[in-house]
């Protein structure tokens, strides 16, 4: 019984997949309305992965293209308090901003290729990541500041030593929430103006009723979402040996 | 040792005040520790003692009078200056092994690299020195806190330092273990091989003040200045059941007792 505990969230979705499709069979639900389980398991074909795959390489990019650089962004704040007094409120103004809101200002700079909807991933990842790794960066006490002074380390071995690994626990719980953000962001992006992917599937199934390729899409999203979150989860629980995530 | 006075100097504190904000914690204070001397710093608690240690590796700047270390003010950077400080806390860094965290201060004087494996030899010396053979491989949060506060110990002991500061190293430490440990302590301190210069040991404990140390300076409360210089005239090994040692404890007792 105790090993095979893992299968109990599994077991609870499949319950109410079956039950779902116990009550709309019964109930003769339209499919337009509310398409019965295996209807939608029909629709999903290699056309949704290609649109799957399509979101998950936006998000990724902006996700990394937005971690890299607010990690380079904490650090100049962190080495530089005026930089910091001077840009922080800037970063949380923008961070307030929904993307939403933004969204149709990219498609419009960028186009409605993938360069908007990594943006979108990336505006919306860059700021959990940026607020973190500062609060992170600044996590070491002062008493182990002053072992390294005693010690004689140079600015950047104190960054290296200390510093870094201290932010880390932060960095990765920011990482890990901002993954699954990436999504949202590039879907979002499709919204406004796209061809392809998931954001595009689901305002063109939707248009056109076509209820059970709309919930293969918000399937899709989901899994991707969740994929990506419990990648990093895994990863942080390596690189973060010594300690649960402290920072959420 | 017997004939500090005529030694050199080695830390030098000359009227020294120093305060946080409002809070004047030393005031006027000047003593000096001279070369080959071993000495303990004993008064009440919040007094400025580890203020005072912290001034002299350069950690916080006076607010008047002077500090020099061999000559030299430590605010102008100790480069070159073989000074190890042992803090209160162990301040290991959990996602470094034992051996890990006693290489530290070799891979920072490396400017960043990996420690060779003469380094690492030694490494393995100092931890042996200090019983922790067999946890070299162990993470702090696997060790006690007297086990992670040898640690610690190690990290200052391995950079071979001239200038030892130490803040209540063993503290925390139960009586056996800290008995070692200071044995241990006087051990290297006597061993004509280890370039120790002076040891400057912050302590509660009158008994291993007399134990280990040339002279004792009491402090009074905050702001603290220098209240009495007491000479332990006693050769190691030192007995604690032998009439002298009985007398000066005596004596440091009654100084730390007796109201300022
Ligand atoms: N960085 C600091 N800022 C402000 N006050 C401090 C600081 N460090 C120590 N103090 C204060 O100075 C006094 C002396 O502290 P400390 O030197 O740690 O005493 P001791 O080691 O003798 O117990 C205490 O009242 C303490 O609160
Ligand atoms: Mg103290």
């Amino acid at each position: 019984m105790k090993g095979a505990r893992w299968l109990v969230p599994p077991g609870f979705i499949v319950a109410a997949l079956l039950l779902w499709e116990a009550a709309v069979r019964a109930l003769h639900v339209p499919a337009y309305l509310l398409p019965a389980p295996s209807a939608i398991l029909a629709s999903m074909d290699a056309a949704l992965f290609g649109h799957f795959a399509t979101t998950l390489g936006e998000a990724l990019a902006g996700f990394f293209l937005a971690s890299s650089l607010a990690f380079l962004a904490a650090l100049a704040f962190v080495r530089s308090p005026t930089l910091e007094r001077g840009l922080f409120p800037l970063a949380v103004t923008l961070k307030t901003t929904p993307l939403v809101a933004i969204a149709p200002l990219l498609v419009l700079w960028l186009g409605t290729g993938w360069a908007s909807k990594v943006a979108a991933a990336a505006l919306i990842c860059f700021f959990p990541v940026l607020v973190n790794a500062v609060r992170g960066l600044k996590a070491a006490d002062l008493d182990y500041r002053e072992l390294f002074r005693t010690m004689n380390a140079s600015p950047g071995q104190e960054f290296r030593k200390l510093r870094i690994p201290f932010a880390l626990p932060y960095l990765y719980s920011a990482l890990k929430v901002s993954s699954s953000l990436a999504i949202v962001g590039a879907i979002v992006g499709e919204f406004v103006g796209a061809t392809k992917g998931l954001g595009y599937l689901i305002v063109l199934s939707s248009s056109h009723l076509e209820t059970d390729v709309l919930f293969s899409a918000i399937f899709a999203a989901a899994l991707a979402g969740i994929a990506v979150f419990q990648v990093l989860g895994w990863v942080e629980r390596r690189a973060v040996f010594w300690q649960e995530a402290q920072a959420e | 040792m017997a004939s500090a006075d005529e030694a050199a100097p080695c830390i030098e504190l000359e009227a020294l005040s120093l305060r946080f904000g409002a809070l004047k914690v030393l005031e006027g204070l000047s003593l000096t520790v001279r070369e080959r001397e071993f000495v303990s710093l004993l008064g009440p608690s919040g007094c400025g003692k580890s203020t005072l240690l912290r001034a002299m590796a350069g950690l916080v700047a006076p607010s008047g009078g002077a500090v020099r270390v061999c000559g030299r003010d430590p605010r102008e950077g100790t480069q070159g200056l073989q000074l190890s400080f042992m803090f209160q806390k162990p301040l290991l860094l959990p996602w470094r092994t034992t051996l890990e965290n006693v290489l530290l201060p070799l891979e920072i004087a490396l400017g960043g690299n990996r420690a060779s494996p003469l380094d690492e030899a030694k490494a393995q010396r100092i931890l042996r020195r200090v019983r922790l053979e067999g946890f070299e491989s162990a993470y702090p949060r696997e060790l006690s806190g007297g086990m992670q506060q040898r640690v610690a110990l190690a990290r200052a002991l391995v950079s071979d330092p001239e200038i030892l500061l130490l803040d209540e190293p063993f503290g925390a430490l139960d009586e056996l273990t800290r008995d070692a440990l200071n044995e241990e302590l006087v051990r290297l301190w006597l061993d004509p091989q280890a370039p120790l210069k002076a040891v400057v040991m912050v302590t509660h404990s009158l008994h291993e003040a007399l134990a280990m140390s040339d002279r004792v300076f009491v402090l009074g409360a905050r702001p603290a200045g220098l209240r009495e210089t007491v000479e332990v005239p006693l050769a190691h090994p030192r007995r604690p059941e032998s009439a002298e040692f009985i007398r000066l404890q005596g004596r440091l007792r009654a100084l730390v007792r007796e109201p300022a």
